[in-house]
C-alpha cells in the first residue's frame, strides 16, 4: 500500500529539524552570530557516541580549524537557526569553542579626515 | 354368555372401549403430525435465524467496508495535505532559518507531524495508503522520525545507535508503529519522566526497546493489548471504543503486514511497560551513507550579511567545490588550504592567494580582542601626524 506518487517526487525529510535540535531554543545573537568563529576543542580526541549524526558531522567540520557560523551552515543542509542551536549545544557541552568576531574598528572622525586632507593640501597642493 | 350379550352394559362398555381406542389412535396420529410440524417449524426457524444472522453479518461487513472506504479516501486527502504542508514548512524553515520565526516554524512542523501521524494511523486501520515510499534510512533516523511524530518528543531519549539501515519499504511502517509505541509510553507515564529507547543487535535482527516509567498495565489491559497485537484482532475502526484507542491496533496491523514483531509483555526496569519491536533481518540493510545534499536545494541562507569572510558562498558549489561533502571540511586554515583551489586559476596563483589569505586570517585571529583601542589610537596617531605636516 506504499504507493509512490509520481506527481510529487519530493518527499519531506524523515527526521524533522525540531527532533534534531531536541526542542532547544535559539541561542542569543551575542552568543552566536553569523560571523562568530567556531572550532572543535583540540584535546578531545574520542568522539562521544551519544551525539547525533548531525552533531558529529558538525564537530568533524569544525575540527580542521576556525570556521564562521555562516560557513558551517553552508556546509550542511540544515536551516541556519538549527545549525546555530546545535553549535550552541555543542559549545555548552564543551566540544566546541567559539570566538566572537573582531569588533569593527570605529569609523574615523570626519573632522579629523578633513584636517588631514587640509594638511596634505597645504603641504603639497 | 348370551346373558352377557344381552346385557346392555356390556354393549355400552364395548362402545366406550372402541371409542376410546379410536380416540387414542386419532390423538396419536394428531400428536405425530404435530410433532412433525413442530420439527418442521424448528428447522425452518433455525434456517431463518441462520439466514438472519448471516445477513446481519453481511450488512455489518458491508457497513464496515463502506466506513473503511470512506475513511480511507478521506484520510488519503488529509495525508496528502499534511505531507504538502510539511514540504511548505520545510521550505519556510530554510528560507527564514536566520530569523526568530524559525522557532515558531519548528512548532508548526511538530504539530503537523502529529496530525499526519493520526491520519496515517486511521488509514492503516482501513487498509489504506501509508504515505510515500521513503529511501533507505538508518535505524537511528527512523527512531528519531518516530520520536518527532508524538507530542512529548522531548521526553524521549535514544541511548544507543547501531550501524544498520532499514529497507525503504519498511521505513514508514516501522516509524509509524514505533511512534504509536512511544505515544503510549509517554501518555501513560508521568510528564517528568523520561522514556528510554535502546537499540540492540540480537541474533534474530535488531530490537528497539522502549522503556517507560509509568504505572504499567494491569492484566486486563495486557490481555487486550496482546489480543490487538496478535492476528485474531477485530479489524476495522468501528470497535475501537470512544475515545478510540488506535495504538495497539495500528501496531498489530503494521507488524502483520510488514513482518516485524512487537511485544509488550514485560515490565521495564522503572516499573512501567517495556515494549520491544523486533526487526527481522529481511527488513534490515546496510546503513545508508550520509545524505549528499542536492545542489538544487535553495537551502542554506547565503551568508552575505557583513561577514568578514563570507568566503565561498553556497552558490559557488556549481563549479564543483568540495564544500558540499561533509566529510571533507574546507576550512581555510593551515593544512587544508590547497583543497580549496578554484579551477579557473593556475596552481601557483592559487597558492599565492591562499597563502596571503592564510597569513591574513592567521594574523587577524592571533590579534587580541583589545584591537579596537589600538586601531583607534593608531588613527589618532595618523591625525596628529597630519597636524605636524600642516
Amino acid at each position: 500500500m506504499t504507493g509512490f506518487d509520481e506527481l510529487e517526487p519530493q518527499t519531506p525529510e524523515l527526521v524533522r529539524p525540531y527532533v534534531i535540535t531536541k526542542g532547544r531554543g535559539l541561542p542569543d545573537e551575542e552568543q552566536l552570530s553569523l560571523i562568530t568563529l567556531v572550532t572543535a576543542v583540540a584535546d578531545r580526541q574520542q568522539r562521544p557516541t551519544r551525539l547525533s549524526p548531525e552533531e558529529q558531522s558538525l564537530l568533524e567540520l569544525c575540527s580542521a580549524g576556525y570556521l564562521s557560523v555562516a560557513e558551517i551552515a553552508g556546509h550542511t543542509q540544515l536551516p541556519l537557526g538549527v545549525v546555530k542551536i546545535l553549535l550552541a549545544a555543542l559549545t555548552e557541552g564543551g566540544y566546541l569553542i567559539t570566538r566572537p568576531p573582531v569588533q569593527r574598528a570605529p569609523v574615523a572622525d570626519r573632522e579629523i579626515l578633513e584636517e588631514v586632507l587640509n594638511g596634505l593640501r597645504a603641504k603639497f597642493g | 354368555m348370551t346373558d352377557y350379550i344381552q346385557n346392555p352394559v356390556l354393549w355400552a362398555l364395548l362402545i366406550v372401549v372402541l371409542a376410546a381406542v379410536a380416540l387414542i389412535v386419532r390423538q396419536r396420529r394428531a400428536a405425530r403430525t404435530l410433532r412433525q410440524e413442530f420439527a418442521d417449524l424448528r428447522a425452518r426457524h433455525d434456517e431463518l435465524e441462520n439466514g438472519y444472522a448471516k445477513s446481519v453479518e453481511a450488512a455489518q461487513e458491508r457497513a464496515d467496508e463502506a466506513t473503511k472506504t470512506v475513511l480511507k479516501s478521506a484520510m488519503r486527502t488529509l495525508q496528502g495535505l499534511a505531507a504538502e504542508q510539511q514540504l511548505i514548512v520545510s521550505r519556510l524553515q530554510k528560507k527564514y532559518g536566520e530569523s526568530v520565526i524559525l522557532q515558531d516554524l519548528l512548532e508548526i512542523d511538530h504539530t503537523n507531524s502529529q496530525f499526519g501521524r493520526r491520519a496515517q494511523s486511521i488509514a492503516v486501520l482501513c487498509d489504506g495508503w501509508l504515505g510515500r515510499q521513503r529511501d533507505v534510512a538508518s535505524v537511528y533516523d527512523v527512531v528519531r522520525s518516530a520520536q518527532g511524530r508524538i507530542r512529548h518528543y522531548r521526553r524521549v531519549e535514544i541511548l544507543s545507535q547501531v550501524d544498520f539501515g532499514i529497507t525503504s519499504r519498511a521505513v514508514e511502517p516501522v516509524a509509524l508503529a514505533l511512534a504509536e509505541m512511544l505515544d503510549n509510553a509517554t501518555s501513560y507515564s508521568s510528564p517528568d519522566t523520561v522514556v528510554e529507547i535502546n537499540i540492540r543487535t540480537v541474533p534474530k535482527g535488531i530490537c528497539i526497546v522502549v522503556d517507560d516509567a509509568g504505572v504499567g498495565m494491569n492484566d486486563e489491559e495486557r490481555a487486550r493489548a496482546e489480543k490487538l497485537l496478535s492476528s485474531d484482532r477485530v479489524s476495522g475502526v468501528s470497535r475501537l471504543g470512544n475515545p478510540p484507542q488506535f495504538g495497539f491496533a495500528v501496531i498489530g496491523v503494521l507488524a502483520e503486514r510488514f513482518g516485524f514483531e512487537v511485544s509488550v509483555d514485560s515490565t521495564s526496569p522503572y516499573g512501567g511497560v517495556r515494549a520491544v519491536l523486533l526487526l527481522p533481518h529481511d527488513l534490515l540493510t546496510n546503513a545508508p551513507e550520509q545524505k549528499e545534499p542536492t545542489p538544487a536545494a535553495p537551502a542554506v541562507a547565503a551568508p552575505t550579511r557583513g561577514g568578514p569572510e563570507p568566503g565561498p558562498a553556497p552558490s559557488t558549489t556549481v563549479d564543483g567545490l568540495p564544500k558540499r561533502r561533509r566529510k571533507r571540511p574546507m576550512a581555510i586554515v593551515p593544512g587544508s588550504a590547497p583543497t580549496a583551489s578554484a579551477p579557473s586559476r593556475s596552481g601557483a596563483e592559487t597558492a599565492a592567494i591562499m597563502g596571503a589569505f592564510q597569513r591574513g586570517t592567521q594574523s587577524g585571529r592571533r590579534a587580541t580582542p583589545a584591537d579596537p583601542a589600538e586601531q583607534s589610537s593608531s588613527t589618532r596617531g595618523a591625525s596628529s601626524e597630519g597636524h605636524e605636516f600642516s
